[in-house]
């Protein structure tokens, strides 16, 4: 059974190992990255939305960090905040840690590299303004007893009145 | 007995045939199943055939027609449905190795509509594994194999429809089945140089397809014209309680007769001019020419789509969902045994996205829609060349050679919205080109009556690959 970290937490107080293990490996990625400078990055994955951004105003809002960027990006990653890049980081290293043992290295290098392609989309994504009552496209439908054979429970042929008449 | 020249006539007269009594559909399946034993190979197109079944089925249209009681344009016609919707009996292997071996023991809500107006299953198309749903970087990602274009073998048919593109362009079969969570239907049908339409969200039951992004996910057909497609969609629409995606039945229900043009609203078109970057430059040519003859027939003004990180929200979507649709897969290892190698790993990254970012993608998406439903006030019907590109080498990396920005698709598909490809020119290398009709949801008689009335003035979709 997987341990759910946080509402294990949250009854006890004190935290499970693999949330130990979760919260070392981001320390250790943030270490890594902190005394960071300057990353060679690719081109963003979606050139689009990165093209688009400056002309949707009122709805962005400005992703940048105030914290010096990264070193040691390799090339072919694209360029990332410092934070950015540790949560990128953070994400490899719970796949490592959680899984590693089915991989073999260039099947982690190409994880890795996964890990940093998916960020720039999330920073994108998490600097459009939402407002409080922007509501999400997700609508619960409570099971209606009719909805489970629409043909049941319908009035025709059971109401009482119906079955009164002549 | 059915020639040649049967391969590539439409549902839509070979229906004037069969309920005319010229044509057997028994004698017709036969073509369809032998010209598939045939070719079928050459294109990777089939997952499996189904004679028992198409044949059983064929005899009993031929009995019902020849006692008087013909049910409509599909009856006696054979067709492919997506080797990830159920047929009882029949392994369903969603084109992927873990599941080589599935059978279920009941039909797909898609595969009961198409049973109840007597079309004709002869067989499975071969599809991407797991319809692209843990992501793949190159065409060989299918149990099948690599899908290969009938217009040029060498080249791809696009996925994750991949054999219904085949299937349909090859003449192996009037119609198939196929199904979009983003970019199956449309750029098969363009890559293959044939018709497809995507329906609004909720209008066909996805009960016993595959899920990949369940609310992303659409099934719909590709044929050889939007007449074509409108027959199979009246065909599969409807609510189903089994999928509680389905609209209301008012909404989700879909009527067409051939007189629907006649009939028909003064639709205004939108020409977009940001879809794509740059169309390499037959595609360009084809899509100018296809504008210059809406432009006789339709009110057209240029439009732009809205921009945002709308791809980006509809990227988080489908990974979040599909990585919950494939959980057992991910977290078993089995994932492994996917043919792909991006296959094999990207699952592990999608598991990790938050909550949170799932949510901020779907408030996203909200806002989409009301910007898209303003845009609608002012169009009925947006339109451009489908894929900038034609098809694609067969060996081509994928996931640097498909990376370009698609912001058509991933706003079509976020917002459910029904479009339907055709085929509008070909390149110097005789490969297709597409154009796409895209329409407010629940509008989907607008993009059909709009390509048939483009089809009725063209000649593309009349074309056809040789095959010897």
């Amino acid at each position: 059974m997987d341990e759910t970290p946080k509402a294990s937490s949250a009854k006890t107080g004190r935290i499970t190992r693999r949330e130990f293990a979760r919260r070392a490996a981001v320390a250790s990625a943030v270490a890594a990255v902190a005394p960071a400078a300057i990353s060679t990055a690719a081109a963003p994955l979606n050139e689009h939305a990165n093209i688009a951004a400056p002309n949707a105003p009122g709805r962005l809002s400005d992703p940048s960090s105030t914290l010096a960027p990264p070193q040691q990006q390799p090339g072919d990653l694209p360029k990332l905040s410092p934070e950015s890049h540790a949560e990128a980081e953070a994400r490899f290293q719970i796949i490592s840690s959680q899984y590693g043992s089915r991989f073999n290295d260039a099947q982690k290098a190409d994880i890795r590299r996964l890990c940093f392609l998916a960020q720039p989309p999330l920073d994108r994504l998490r600097a459009y303004a939402v407002e409080n009552g922007d509501n999400p496209a997700l609508y619960f439908k409570p099971l209606v007893e009719r909805e489970k054979n629409p043909l049941e429970n319908t009035r025709v042929g059971k109401t009482p009145d119906a079955a009164a008449k002549p | 007995m059915p020639t040649e020249e049967f391969a590539f006539l439409t549902v839509t007269e070979l229906a004037k045939r069969i309920e005319a009594k010229k044509l057997s559909p028994v004698e017709l399946t036969q073509y369809f199943l032998d010209r598939s034993q045939k070719l079928g190979p050459r294109y990777s197109a089939y997952a499996l055939l189904t004679p028992e079944i198409a044949l059983a089925q064929a005899r009993t249209a031929e009995k019902e027609i020849r006692n008087g009681h013909y049910r409509g344009p599909l009856h006696g016609i054979p067709y492919a449905a997506k080797d990830l919707l159920a047929v009882k009996g029949v392994p369903c292997t969603w084109g992927a190795k873990p599941y080589a071996n599935q059978v279920f023991s009941y039909d797909a809500t898609v595969i009961e509509h198409l049973n109840r107006v007597g079309a004709v299953l002869i067989g499975k198309a071969a599809m991407i594994e797991l319809a692209g749903g843990m992501g793949y970087r190159f065409a060989s990602a299918s149990l099948q194999g690599e899908a290969k274009n009938p217009w040029d073998t060498k080249c791809w048919t696009c996925g994750s429809s991949s054999g219904s593109g085949a299937i349909v362009a090859a003449g192996l079969a009037p119609f198939a089945i196929g199904t979009e969570t983003w970019g199956s239907i449309l750029c098969p049908s363009a890559f293959c140089g044939v018709s497809g339409l995507r329906p609004t969200y909720g209008r066909v039951s996805r009960y016993g397809a595959m899920a990949l992004a369940p609310s992303m996910d659409k099934i719909g057909p590709l044929a050889r014209s939007a007449e074509d497609c409108a027959h199979v969609f009246a065909a599969i629409a409807g609510r189903d309680p089994r999928d509680r995606g389905t609209l209301p039945l008012d909404k989700a229900a879909f009527t067409y007769s051939a007189s629907l043009e006649l009939k028909s609203r003064a639709l205004k078109i939108g020409w977009l001019s940001n879809a794509w970057k740059k169309p390499e430059s037959g595609v360009a040519k084809a899509g100018d020419a296809a504008e210059k003859l809406l432009k006789k027939y339709f009110s057209v003004k240029k439009a732009a789509l809205p921009e945002g990180p709308f791809e980006d929200a509809g990227n988080i979507t489908v990974s979040v969902e599909a990585a919950s649709s494939f959980r057992s897969l991910i977290r078993s290892g089995r994932v492994s045994e996917l043919v792909d190698p991006l296959g094999q790993l990207a699952g592990y990254v999608n598991e990790q996205f938050s909550g949170a970012d799932y949510l901020q993608a779907q408030r996203v998406r909200e806002i989409l829609q009301k910007k898209m439903e303003a845009l609608f006030d002012s169009f009925d019907l947006l339109v451009t060349v489908t894929q900038p590109i034609t098809a694609t080498p067969l060996e081509l990396n994928l996931e640097t050679g498909l990376s370009f920005a698609d912001p058509l698709g991933g706003i079509g598909n976020l917002c459910g919205l029904p479009a339907l490809s055709v085929p509008c020119g070909f390149t110097e290398k005789n490969l297709p080109a597409g154009l796409q009709f895209m329409a407010r949801a629940g509008d989907d008689v607008a993009v059909i009556q709009a390509a048939r009335t483009y089809q009725m003035h063209t000649d593309w979709h009349r074309r056809h690959p040789k095959i010897a």
